[in-house]
């Protein structure tokens, strides 16, 4: 086993915490049940993961392996990213093929690979008609960065493709061209919606925001938060109280407001009732389902 | 250096009102004000905006560095009964039994399994405002784990022996072990020890301190030494166990330190009003309203450059905040908010506020971002670890 590979798949396992660590290994489905009898996971972690790595050296783990269990890690922490949200759209007059899922991973790697060389593509199906895929960058002269990867969850029955942030930014008009022809679509579009949740993002986007609501009441983890409203001013200060403060300055108060809340929308139409608000509502605060959007700049016209 | 106006007074005895009015410090004052809605208006308080102050030149940077991007939580503490500072080693001697006792009757002390604690007293010089003020220590406690096995020969480097360096004014004392026996057991770590700091790691830290303590120091006798503000850092279940140590051999108490709304804006301004030559951060509000079915929080950040602008444009006392600034600071922020959302922030509650100098919230967290202007954030924080001891 390459000593790189070996490497990453040690960092990605001591990411895991200690109770989660048989579950994602079960979900890997790399090392065999016998193997994993014989490790004691009441150790200490490094001893368990020296032991793990031995098994998969035995096993002789390729890269492709370790791409699959930082899928599946990353599917487990979805939060630890901020996720965009990409709409696609088919030109006029084209016709509604039917999506074939191995003909659409064929294209994607293909794509990417003609462009750069070296480029890890890994798939990861899931239900729901989703596949969540992981790309690691490299160019034309050196190998992948398998420590800075980005994700995709494409919903193929939708429009719909979540790609968490990357930092290699270069990459995302590629990504996008990918993604289009891959799933026969003519052109891609980012929408002005991100959160680091994913069901939040796809309550919206899906349009069941209403129904998921309802349920959500009664089923909702504690951790589990709905989007935020990020509006980011760019206006001047105009005072009602005191018409001198600021009066000569011509630059405008920088500021980023952020609302957040488990049930967002909820809480914002509470606001007018309880007196925090006027009534009716700054319409700001109330377009999310409507626009889409939950990121906004305003500045003086 | 005198941070109020009002001349300083030994806190009234007697509960009438007039009398508590006479002698009562600027902060009684306004609060017992605000309390009766009453039309007695006292003087605006004031408070100096924190300059640079002599006393911090002797203040090494370096040693203090390790206090600035922590995130700590205050208490208040009251004075400490015949606590001596030549008796720190024979101090962490009884602190590291004490641990050691609580372990063994199997309470949770957060450090896993293999792990040995061992805990360090030693002064911080120049952490004070007036020279009244009692010399400030710190109380670490260091994990030490000679049994640690990684893969190999895995030596940590035993540096126990250091009993203080032969410079006096180092005043650290480093105690070895439990009766000054060393483990000179030499072993090598493969993780990267810092070389300053050959004990072990860092797990907890709490520092005792005292910044213009003045109204309280008047107050007690001798035998007594008050460092009224304690700022822990590290897990709760260890500040616990520390703490009810000292409450036992010291006949002090400890209290959680919250930080009310009225007092973070006034921090606010403030800190904003500190000279900056860079800001390292942006200057931000978090406001919580409680609606239902779950409560939201609304956060303003603004650049700290406007933020100082739009202070400069309110601020008209030289040197000084007055309680009319910091009251239309906040309008103005409210206002610039409510135009663009009609929501009336005043209506709801302000539970942390940050700027490139410090943050605070209002659960009595405080994270100091800035060396100049340490002593003039724990010169606040003292004003109101005294007043809730009083």
């Amino acid at each position: 086993m390459d000593e790189t590979v070996a490497e990453f798949i040690k960092r990605t396992i001591l990411k895991i915490p200690m109770n989660e660590l048989t579950t994602i290994l079960k979900a890997w489905d790399f090392l065999s049940e016998n193997q994993l009898q014989t490790v004691n996971f009441r150790q200490r972690k490094e001893s368990v993961v020296q032991h793990l790595i031995h098994l998969c050296e035995e096993k002789r783990a390729s890269i492709s392996d370790a791409a699959l269990l930082d899928i599946i890690y990353m599917q487990f922490h979805q939060h630890q990213k901020v996720w965009d949200v990409f709409q696609m759209s088919k030109g006029p007059g084209e016709d509604v093929d039917l999506f074939d899922m191995k003909q659409f991973k064929n294209s994607f790697k293909k794509i990417l690979q003609r462009a750069l060389k070296n480029v890890t593509v890994s798939f990861r199906e899931t239900e729901e008609n989703a596949v969540w895929i992981r790309i690691a960058w490299g160019t034309q002269y050196t190998k992948p960065n398998q420590y800075k990867p980005t994700y995709v969850v494409y919903y193929s029955q939708t429009p719909y493709a979540f790609t968490s942030s990357s930092m290699l930014r270069r990459n995302t008009p590629l990504l996008g061209q990918a993604l289009t022809i891959a799933s026969k679509h003519h052109q891609i579009v980012k929408m002005d919606l991100r959160s680091r949740y994913l069901d939040s993002l796809k309550a919206i986007v899906f349009k069941q925001y209403n129904q998921t609501y309802e349920t959500h009441n009664s089923t909702t983890p504690l951790q589990e938060r709905s989007l935020g409203l990020d509006i980011n001013l760019e206006t001047k200060f105009k005072s009602g109280l005191n018409g001198s403060i600021l009066a000569e300055r011509e630059e405008p108060l920088r500021c980023l407001i952020k609302f957040s809340s488990p049930h967002l929308l909820e809480a914002l139409k509470s606001l007018a009732p309880a007196g925090i608000a006027d009534a009716p509502l700054s319409p700001l605060l109330t377009c999310i389902p409507n626009k889409r959007m939950n990121y906004f700049k305003i500045r003086d016209k | 250096m005198d941070s109020y106006n009002a001349p300083e007074s030994t806190p009234s005895a007697s509960s009438r009102p007039e009398d508590y009015f006479i002698g009562a410090t600027p902060l009684q004052k306004r609060l017992e004000s605000v309390r009766k809605h009453s039309s007695f208006i006292p003087t605006p308080p004031r408070r100096k905006i924190p300059q640079c102050s002599q006393l911090q030149e002797d203040v090494d940077p370096q040693k203090v560095a390790f206090l600035l991007h922590k995130q700590w939580t205050l208490y208040s503490l009251t004075p400490l009964y015949k606590f001596s500072y030549s008796n720190l080693k024979e101090y962490s001697r009884l602190l590291n039994a004490f641990i050691v006792a609580e372990k063994q009757k199997g309470l949770a002390v957060e450090v896993g399994e293999d792990f040995n604690i061992k805990v360090i007293f030693s002064t911080l010089l120049g952490m004070k405002g007036a020279q009244r003020d009692p010399e400030a220590f710190l109380v670490q406690g260091l994990i030490l784990s000679p049994r640690l096995e990684y893969s190999g020969t895995i030596l940590v480097d035993c540096n126990l022996c250091l009993l203080g360096s032969s410079d006096p004014s180092t005043l650290a004392f480093q105690v070895a072990g439990t009766t000054g026996a060393c483990h000179h057991t030499r072993i090598l770590s493969k993780s990267q020890l810092p070389s300053e700091n050959r004990q072990g790691k860092v797990l907890w830290t709490g520092w005792f301190c005292c910044i213009f303590g003045d109204s309280l120091l008047e107050t007690v006798s001798e035998d007594f030494t008050c460092l009224p503000l304690f700022l822990a850092n590290g897990a709760e279940s260890n500040t616990a166990i520390i703490g009810t140590w000292f409450q036992k051999t010291f006949d002090c108490y400890f209290s959680p330190l919250a930080i009310n709304a009225f007092n973070l804006s006034w921090m606010a301004a403030m800190w904003t009003a500190c000279k900056m030559d860079h800001y390292v951060a942006t200057t931000e509000f978090l406001w919580s309203v409680p609606c239902s079915p779950q409560s939201l929080d609304i956060s303003f950040a603004i650049h700290p450059e406007d933020a100082k602008a739009l202070w400069d444009s309110v601020h008209k006392t030289p040197g000084e905040v007055t309680q009319e600034e910091v009251d239309l600071f906040m309008d103005c922020l409210y206002s610039h908010f409510h135009r663009h959302f009609k929501i009336h922030l005043s209506a709801t509650r302000l539970v942390r506020v940050s700027t490139s100098v410090a943050s605070a919230h209002t659960d009595g967290k405080i994270k100091i971002l800035c060396h100049k202007y340490l002593i003039g954030v724990l010169a606040y924080l003292t004003e109101l670890a005294i007043f809730q001891i009083e």
